[in-house]
């Protein structure tokens, strides 16, 4: 077998393992990256008009999950005018906002998306949407980039500085385990004015659409969460910018105001976050198959085309010397018949004597070259 | 004798009644003159280009010129054109081009009212919900819609006309005089509903269904239902649009046929969520709405939202 035929062997095998990777990984992508539209998914709706910031919710999420004891008892009350965000140790908290001037309490959580940004971006795969419409973390597989930290719009999950050995990320869990025992979510359960309302996605959204037409002026024409970011499980209504409220329908974009104040990104868009990051990532297997065999190949190439130039060379001056050899030999010659072979004998060691000197001094100067 | 001292009983007090009706009737004949000059009452008729338009199965309005006129700042709060002429001359039941085809039913209903820069036109019921947001009356307004039902309509839809006056309301041919008439005779017949008294409900309720990490709520029905009536009692609009005696109650005893023993909260809304309406709060959330939102709409400062403490002590 020739360096060509191996080469070649070499390159065939390499398209056809590459293929092979290009078709898992779009099979992989099919399956991991594109989360169904879950029709009987669950979820929540918060109706902030309801809400009066008593921190029940956050109780209750602290006894349902066995979370550690907060520093301030669930009591006081004043926490909830500074803009606090989830943690590791608190998968929910109440802020107050002052939305045209009056007090609004918001929940937050993890908004358990459609199709969360979490999971597109974890490389690990840790996060998944489930069909009852949580999105769970499953940790043994996670390597603490915290990458699904940065890529939450909600900026939800949390992450435990300060375990020393294997810090997980923690985030909201829908209370699962309390959900397939039939259990509404602990905070759920705990709030006591039913701003928190759970049910089946598609009827949380009648319901919020009813209570916006039966109320009107009430709430702002916009449930957040129906469609921002790709739709999420958690949804909310905001009030409506004064009581008496308009006579007209309100428009949906009059929201953004609204919306804007309770901190609440207006910007997300109506598609997935992951769906701007699929493509790119999805690439990523194709390179590593791809990249070896591509610049194996220009390697290959080059080295090949190296070595005939050089072959072609080495023809040229072997040539070139034999013609020479030949010519010095003929001239000897001639020298013998006329002059006698002594004068041929120190013609020829003259001759010799001159070529060494002439490959001694281009052997230094190839050598002066190289340095 | 027993029976007969019975009879003649029923006969006097028989007598009585038709007396007093009728002395009522002759009272009430006449409501008075007008600052503005204008017909002291009218029975207002869907008038229509055509014969028989389709609003003329619905019963007239009276509308009582001179209680309205008191009530609202100056004439162009209802005559939004700046001419006082009657709605219909515009706002016919088809709609004409005078009234920008803007149909007697929608001048009159419409709450759907663009701003204009000056002057927004306002409809009976516009205008009248606008009321909700006195204090009196905000606190069970905000809680609580009133059901658009027959009975909705029929408090201003109560003029029962001769055929014959029909037709001739409806081409807008009646007289003002026969007009008038027609109207002070149904104004006179009105008799405003007499709300049931506060003593008829019970004085104080424990509320305990739930009682868990707090002790049982000791409330005080009649203190309320009584502090509700005494805000209203003197109020026209209430005494109008609260056409049933059984209507106060309806604001916490919503969603219930009127009654005067309604069902109690708990009849409808279950301690858990019910997962065939999972859009009906649950038995604590709902008294939470309920209280919350009337104390809310009457601006009651205290207590607090938050203060859980002052209406159920904590469970010792």
């Amino acid at each position: 077998m020739n360096r060509r035929k191996f080469l070649t062997i070499l390159g065939s095998a390499g398209v056809a393992s590459s293929l092979g990777t290009t078709l898992t990984a779009t099979k992989a992508e099919a399956g991991a990256h594109v989360f169904p539209n879950y029709d009987e998914s669950y979820g929540v709706l918060h109706d902030t008009t309801r809400c009066i910031g008593c921190r029940r919710c956050e109780e209750g999420c602290n006894k349902a999950n066995d979370l550690p004891k907060p520093d301030k008892p669930f009591s006081d009350l004043s926490v909830t005018s500074q803009r606090r965000r989830t943690s590791a140790d608190a998968w929910t908290v109440v802020n107050k906002y002052v939305v045209d001037g009056k007090p609004v309490f918001r929940k937050l959580q993890c908004f358990h998306c459609n199709d969360p940004a979490c999971a597109s971006a974890c490389f690990a795969k840790c996060f998944s949407k489930l069909p009852n419409g949580v999105v769970t973390y499953e940790g043994s597989q996670c390597v603490g980039c915290r990458y699904c930290m940065i890529a939450c719009p909600f900026y939800v999950p949390g992450f435990e500085y300060d375990e020393a050995l294997d810090p997980l990320v923690q985030k909201c869990t829908f209370c699962e385990h309390r959900l397939v025992e039939g259990k509404l979510p602990g905070c759920v359960e705990a709030c006591p004015m039913d701003a928190l309302t759970f049910g089946r996605r598609s009827d949380l959204i009648r319901i919020a659409r009813a209570r916006i037409n039966e109320n009107p002026g009430k709430y702002v024409n916009y449930i957040y969460g129906e469609e921002d970011a790709g739709g999420t499980a958690w949804m909310v209504l905001a009030p409506a910018k004064d009581g008496k409220g308009s006579p007209l329908p309100q428009n949906p974009i009059d929201a953004g105001h609204t919306l804007e104040q309770m901190d609440l990104n207006t910007h997300l868009g109506n598609r997935p976050m992951g769906e701007l990051t699929y493509g790119a990532l999805g690439a990523v297997p194709m390179i590593v198959a791809f990249w070896p065999v591509l610049f194996g190949g220009a390697y290959a190439i080059t080295k090949r085309r190296e070595a005939m130039a050089k072959q072609a060379q080495d023809a040229v001056v072997k040539e070139a010397h034999e013609d020479v050899v030949a010519a010095v030999d003929a001239a000897v010659r001639k020298l013998e018949e006329t002059e006698g072979p002594g004068a041929a004998e120190r013609a020829r060691r003259a001759m010799t004597e001159a070529l060494k000197a002439r490959e001694a001094e281009a052997a230094h100067a190839k050598h002066g070259e190289d340095s | 004798m027993r029976n007969g001292t019975k009879l003649l009983m029923l006969a006097v007090m028989a007598l009585a009644c038709t007396a007093c009706l009728m002395a009522s009737g002759a009272n009430a004949a006449s409501l008075g003159p007008t600052d503005s000059g204008a017909q002291a009452a009218q029975v207002m008729f869907p008038v229509s280009n055509q014969p028989n338009p389709t609003a003329a199965g619905m019963k007239p309005v009276v509308f009582n010129h001179l209680i309205h006129e008191k009530a609202v700042e100056d004439c162009t709060t209802c005559h939004h054109t700046g001419d006082p002429q009657s709605c219909t001359t515009c706002h016919t039941v088809e709609g004409s081009g005078n009234g920008n085809f803007v149909t007697l039913e929608r001048a009159m209903h419409a709450t759907n009212i663009a701003k204009r820069a000056e002057n927004t036109p306002q409809s009976c019921v516009s205008c009248h919900e606008q009321q909700f947001a006195r204090r009196e009356c905000a606190g069970c307004h905000s809680i609580v819609k009133a059901e658009r039902g027959n009975d909705w309509c029929a408090v201003c839809h109560n003029v029962s006309p001769t055929p014959k006056q029909m037709q001739d309301g409806c081409a807008g041919k009646m007289s003002a005089e026969e007009n008038l008439k027609l109207a002070e005779a149904t104004i006179a017949a009105h008799q405003p509903a007499q709300p049931i008294s506060p003593m008829s409900g019970p004085l104080k309720l424990r509320i305990g269904a739930l009682a868990d990490k707090y002790q049982p709520n000791l409330f005080t029905h009649r203190r309320h239902v009584a502090s509700l009536w005494d805000a209203i009692k003197d109020d026209k609009l209430a005494q109008a649009f609260h056409s049933k005696p059984e209507t106060l109650c309806a604001a916490c005893h919503h969603r219930s046929p009127l009654s005067a023993t309604p069902p109690k909260c708990g009849s409808c809304h279950s301690t858990t969520l019910d997962p065939a309406n999972p859009q009906r709060p649950t038995l604590k959330a709902a008294y939470h709405l309920q209280c919350m939102g009337c104390h809310e709409g009457m601006k009651v400062e205290r207590p607090r939202k938050t203060d859980c403490a002052t209406c159920h002590k904590p469970a010792q």
